[in-house]
């Protein structure tokens, strides 16, 4: 008898003493993200639904890892360790916090100030999971001779933005008070951010090679969706090449080629990456000196972003330009200044631009944001609309203030119903089949 | 508590219990499976006990998480798979003597997951994490006395589930 107690004594202990398999400790990571996850999306979880869900996840990865490993046994037989870009983007995901060195050339000629023409920049970025993204970045513009010198803190508890200009001596503080803008600064030059992108788009695989004596595989897109989705940005040349080193199947340098809105032309590279970073929450507070002014004193107030105000933003684009947008971007307003110098400016255009020239004087962001809130919120409104999936559709490319009863903006309501503004600016609701027939006479 | 303080009290949660939860179910479970479906079950039942964890008796309700969500997921894989307890004979004796330790750590982990909440949590401080009676006792809400009659209790109940095994392995040595 004595025997057996000491052999589940021994068992015991021997079951005590095992460590933790590191794919155990990632397994575990990723099921509290993911769990976390779900709860910030929605306040009253179904959590039947969401183990049924997870359950069936299970099943499929299981049956998708399975068909992996048969069809990798043929596939990738003596070529080393296959990259795939879902594997790099969970990798990705299960890191706490990481760095990485930016270098960026940003061509605009039709921006105006301090940032127009040819700028250079190099930056740092430290992106961490429980504290946010903090970037410092250097650079030199050519056409004013000025050194540009900017750190960004995204604090996601906190909910505020930090854009601190040293040389100005200048800061903003912009609080989040919107899920829509959150979302978006956090994606801010997130690689985690530009992989889901590519996984969605067209992409093809540029073979293996050595990057700084690192073995690397790339994917290229030039898939002009990567702009679609969230921010609708309309690029006229899209060039992401992603290398990945095949050992530990985390990036090693991703390089953008991109033309933006017929205006914005930007080359960068960021590499450098060191993973698995500890960071403390003490590097994730800004650092601003007493005699540096805030820039918006009142705090931003974010536009909101309601079909009514989307109207307003029409009409007020209407005022200046003699047209509608041709399209609906994060771009806007910047679209909206260049045009103020166009060859037969509008009255109102003239007014904004005496305007925005005398806030430009008066270093005054605020009055500046309250100027052109109704874009922001016109802007705003389809980004929203396009993530919440409504499948908006705008026709401001073909549909003008004169096409009175044809749709410039639709989104989807319900399941038969869908929501139109018209060219004259007039909304109501309708059904699928009316909403075919209204689209059918719509100019190609 | 608002819908985002337990959010936040939640995140809080991993910070100090994450590695413990780990280390705790990835024993008692032994399988990445099995470890899977009682990590999630131990995250539900945290979040709808999150108030409990941030109070002085945080520490308890923790194992009592732990413990509960260990015993769910062996019960659930038993329903699936059929009984898998030593009990119902499906170790014969000859297999016995085959599949070593590996074999019995499982049963054994099978029959932690029966024992009652404080027998199967006093059992996981003394032979998982090596504590002393008056940390088990401190942590459990009793005396030391008590932590040790949970821990004999436990022992005593796995001795009792497993002596048929020893006792064909005896029988089939004769």
């Amino acid at each position: 008898m004595k025997m057996e107690n000491d052999r589940i004594e021994m068992l015991l202990k021997k079951i005590g003493s095992q460590q933790i398999p590191p794919d155990v400790e990632n397994i575990a990571e990723r099921q509290f993200s993911k769990f976390t996850d779900k709860l910030k999306e929605q306040k009253h979880i179904n959590f039947r639904e969401y183990f049924m869900r997870t359950k069936l996840i299970q099943i499929s990865a299981a049956a998708v890892i399975i068909l992996v490993a048969v069809l990798g046994i043929q596939l990738f037989r003596g070529t080393g360790q296959a990259v795939t870009l879902a594997a790099v983007y969970e990798k990705m995901m299960l890191v706490n916090a990481f760095m990485y060195k930016g270098s960026s050339v940003v061509t605009d000629n039709k921006q105006q100030g301090m940032l127009s023409g040819e700028t250079k920049m190099e930056s740092t970025v430290i992106i961490s999971k429980d504290y946010g993204m903090k970037s410092e970045s250097l650079g030199f513009n050519a056409n004013t001779s000025r050194k540009i010198h900017q750190q960004i803190y995204i604090l996601p508890q906190e909910k505020n933005l930090y854009w601190i200009l040293p040389e100005q001596k200048q800061y903003m503080a912009i609080e989040f008070n919107h899920d829509l803008l959150e979302r978006w600064s956090q994606k801010i030059d997130d690689p985690r951010d530009i992989i889901k992108k590519i996984m969605t788009c067209d992409y093809v695989r540029l073979g293996r090679k050595f990057l700084d004596d690192i073995e690397v595989e790339g994917f290229e897109t030039t898939d002009p969706r990567f702009g679609t989705g969230e921010f609708e940005l309309k690029f006229e040349k899209l060039r992401i090449v992603l290398w990945v080193d095949i050992k530990t199947q985390l990036p090693v340098r991703v390089e953008k080629n991109i033309v933006i809105n017929e205006q914005m032309k930007i080359d960068s590279i960021s590499e450098n990456f060191k993973w698995d970073l500890l960071v403390d929450a003490r590097e994730f507070e800004p650092v601003i000196p007493e005699d540096y002014k805030n820039v918006l004193p009142d705090g931003m107030k974010m536009p909101s972003f309601s079909e009514e105000e989307a109207v307003e933003g029409l009409k007020f684009y209407l005022e200046i330009t003699g047209k509608y947008p041709k399209q609906l971007s994060a771009y806007l307003s910047q679209e909206l200044t260049t045009m103020q110098d166009s060859d037969n400016p509008t009255e109102a255009a003239l007014r904004l631009k005496d305007a925005m020239k005398q806030i430009s004087e008066e270093g005054n962001a605020q009055k500046a944001m309250e100027m052109m809130k109704p874009i922001h919120s016109l802007a705003g409104f389809y980004m929203m609309l396009v993530q919440d999936k409504k499948e908006p559709v705008y026709y401001g490319d073909v549909v003008g203030p004169a096409d009175a009863n044809k749709v410039l903006l639709r989104w989807k309501t319900g399941d038969n119903e869908y929501r139109v503004i018209y060219g004259n600016l007039t909304a109501e609701s309708v059904s699928a089949d009316r909403l075919a027939e209204l689209e059918s006479q719509i100019p190609k | 508590m608002e819908y985002s303080e337990r959010l936040k009290a939640f995140e809080e949660v991993k910070g100090r219990y994450n590695r413990f939860l780990t280390s705790v179910l990835w024993r008692l479970t032994g399988e990445r499976e099995l470890f899977s479906e009682a990590y999630q079950t131990a995250l539900l039942k945290i979040w709808q006990n999150v108030e409990k964890l941030n109070t002085p008796a945080a520490g308890a309700y923790i194992y009592k998480i732990a413990v509960s969500a260990n015993s769910t997921a062996w019960k659930d894989r038993i329903r699936k798979d059929g009984h898998i307890s030593i009990e119902q004979n499906e170790l014969e004796p000859a297999a016995i003597e085959k599949k070593g330790d590996d074999e019995l750590i499982d049963a054994v982990r099978a029959e932690i997951s029966k024992l009652s909440k404080k027998q199967s949590a006093a059992l996981i401080m003394r032979y998982l994490e090596q504590k002393d009676y008056d940390a088990i006792a401190a942590r459990l809400g009793c005396s030391e006395i008590a932590a040790r009659s949970n821990v004999s209790k436990a022992l005593a109940a796995l001795k009792k589930k497993l002596t048929f095994f020893w006792a064909r392995r005896n029988e089939n040595g004769k």
